[in-house]
């Protein structure tokens, strides 16, 4: 079973949001709701000047709190790590928005909830998600944690550390962050990939 | 330090409007349930009156529950009861209040359709009162479940189940049940050492955003259930305010509650 997962550079993000529009062209995501955003900071004092672009989306993490209180199982973990959503089952209770100490999920004008699924249904025509194919700046790497010799474990090694959103919470999510100029919401433990 | 962003992260309110009153009718209606059933179970004259009232009361959630969903033509609905999901708090929720339900269409029934006579009141009791309980501790169980929302920590698990259980005990006060009286004061009594010992408990920026979004309501709230205690030799005007601390208290709490933790 394959841990799929997103890497992103934050020394390579130049913050152009293509992934972002790449993300909303490609799943049809309505005007009001994101599935991936960017984060702007703009940090010290001059001359001592840095600016951070994160992009933030779902992390599937591997220990996902949105599963466990889907009343109707619409929120699920598929054989390859992924959280999806299945829109049939889904009574937009929100309980599972609650749930995600990401921000990464929202109720759609459709009715139901709508969030990353790491383009699904690309994967299952042997491509990457948009927002990789679409940077740049090749900021973003996708792929699988448990070979060895792929190409996200070999730019895990390559950064020498990786990071993760809100490691504290101990959910494993899978968009791992490295060379991040601030460290906010990445620093409280060390990550666990 | 600023901040700005590229897209829209999805930080806005969740729970609003009709899913907000959901968490104070559920009280009404779990609570409701709970007594109809101590009183059914115990024989009480009154027993009739409060099964209608937890029947309407059921409905009335349920309704809203229906209403404030933005998928409710869809026949996802139906899924709340095929499916079997029982580390969600809200599958406990629905069967809680359908049980509940259940069991007092059968009880108010049996006057009309002799069959169901054969089934003993005091199952179709004990359904309602598990039925009842599980809907009064639902909303609580719901809310803590989000570590990453501070406010809502363990203290919900407590403040749900007494605050719906004064609204119900208000209820049967203003309908003119004597016997709801010293439960009442009781649970005014429990509410008011909750409402102090609260705000002790949340830490950091969880207690600044609490005090700066929700102490005005918080201490209203705290106040009317404060008076209430003062006044039970008034017993309306002592419910009413009861009632009133205890929806606005709740619904505050869902609201204020929804702030994601720090740490982005």
């Amino acid at each position: 079973m394959a841990r799929l997962a997103m890497l992103i550079d934050l020394k390579a993000c130049v913050g152009c949001a293509a992934c972002s529009v790449a993300c909303k062209m490609e799943n049809e995501v309505p005007v009001g709701g994101s599935r991936l955003w960017i984060r702007e900071r703009e940090m010290g004092t001059f001359p001592n000047l840095t600016v951070e672009y994160r992009p933030e989306q779902c992390a599937h993490c591997e220990n996902p709190p949105c599963v466990p209180v889907c009343p109707t199982g619409a929120t699920y973990q598929n054989e390859e790590g992924l959280v999806l959503v299945d829109y049939h089952k889904c009574i937009a209770c929100s309980a599972c928005v609650a749930a995600c100490p990401y921000d990464a999920r929202f109720i759609s004008k459709a009715g139901y909830v709508e969030k990353c699924t790491f383009c699904a249904h690309r994967l299952a025509r042997n491509e990457e998600p948009a927002c990789v194919t679409t940077c740049p700046t090749y900021a973003r790497v996708f792929g699988d944690l448990d070979d060895p010799d792929s190409d996200i474990n070999k730019a895990i090694q390559a950064a020498g550390q990786g990071h993760v959103l809100r490691p504290e919470l101990g959910l494993k999510p899978k968009v791992i962050y490295v060379n991040p100029p601030s460290k906010q919401g990445l620093t409280r433990k060390e990550a666990q990939l | 330090m600023s901040e700005f962003f590229y897209g829209i992260p999805n930080t806005e309110p969740f729970w609003t409007g009709l899913k907000t009153l959901h968490y104070v009718l559920v009280g009404l209606a779990g609570g409701m349930a709970v007594l109809a059933a101590i009183l059914t179970l115990r024989q009480h004259p009154d027993r009739n009156r409060y099964l209608w009232l937890a029947g309407l009361f059921i409905l009335l959630d349920m309704f809203v529950l229906w209403a404030g969903s933005s998928a409710r033509w869809y026949f996802s609905q139906f899924w709340l009861f095929l499916s079997f999901e029982p580390r969600a708090p809200i599958w406990w929720g629905t069967w809680g209040l359908s049980s509940a339900l259940a069991s007092v269409g059968l009880i108010l029934l049996k006057t009309w359709v002799p069959l169901l006579k054969r089934i003993p009141e005091m199952l179709l009791g004990t359904v309602m009162l598990v039925g009842g309980l599980v809907a009064l501790a639902y909303p609580g169980i719901a809310l803590v479940v989000n570590e990453n929302r501070p406010v809502w920590n363990e203290m919900m698990l407590v403040i749900f189940p007494v605050t719906a259980l004064l609204m119900v005990l208000a209820v049967a006060m203003l309908l003119g049940s004597a016997w709801a009286r010293r439960w009442e004061v009781m649970a005014a009594a429990v509410t008011v050492a909750l409402l102090v010992a609260y705000p002790l408990t949340l830490q950091g920026e969880a207690r600044e955003h609490f005090m700066r979004e929700g102490l005005l309501v918080y201490a209203t709230a705290g106040v009317l259930v404060a008076v209430a205690l003062v006044l039970f030799r008034n017993p309306r005007l002592a419910a009413g305010l009861g009632l009133a601390g205890a929806v606005g208290l709740r619904w505050m709490l869902v609201q204020v509650g929804q702030i994601q933790a720090p740490g982005l």
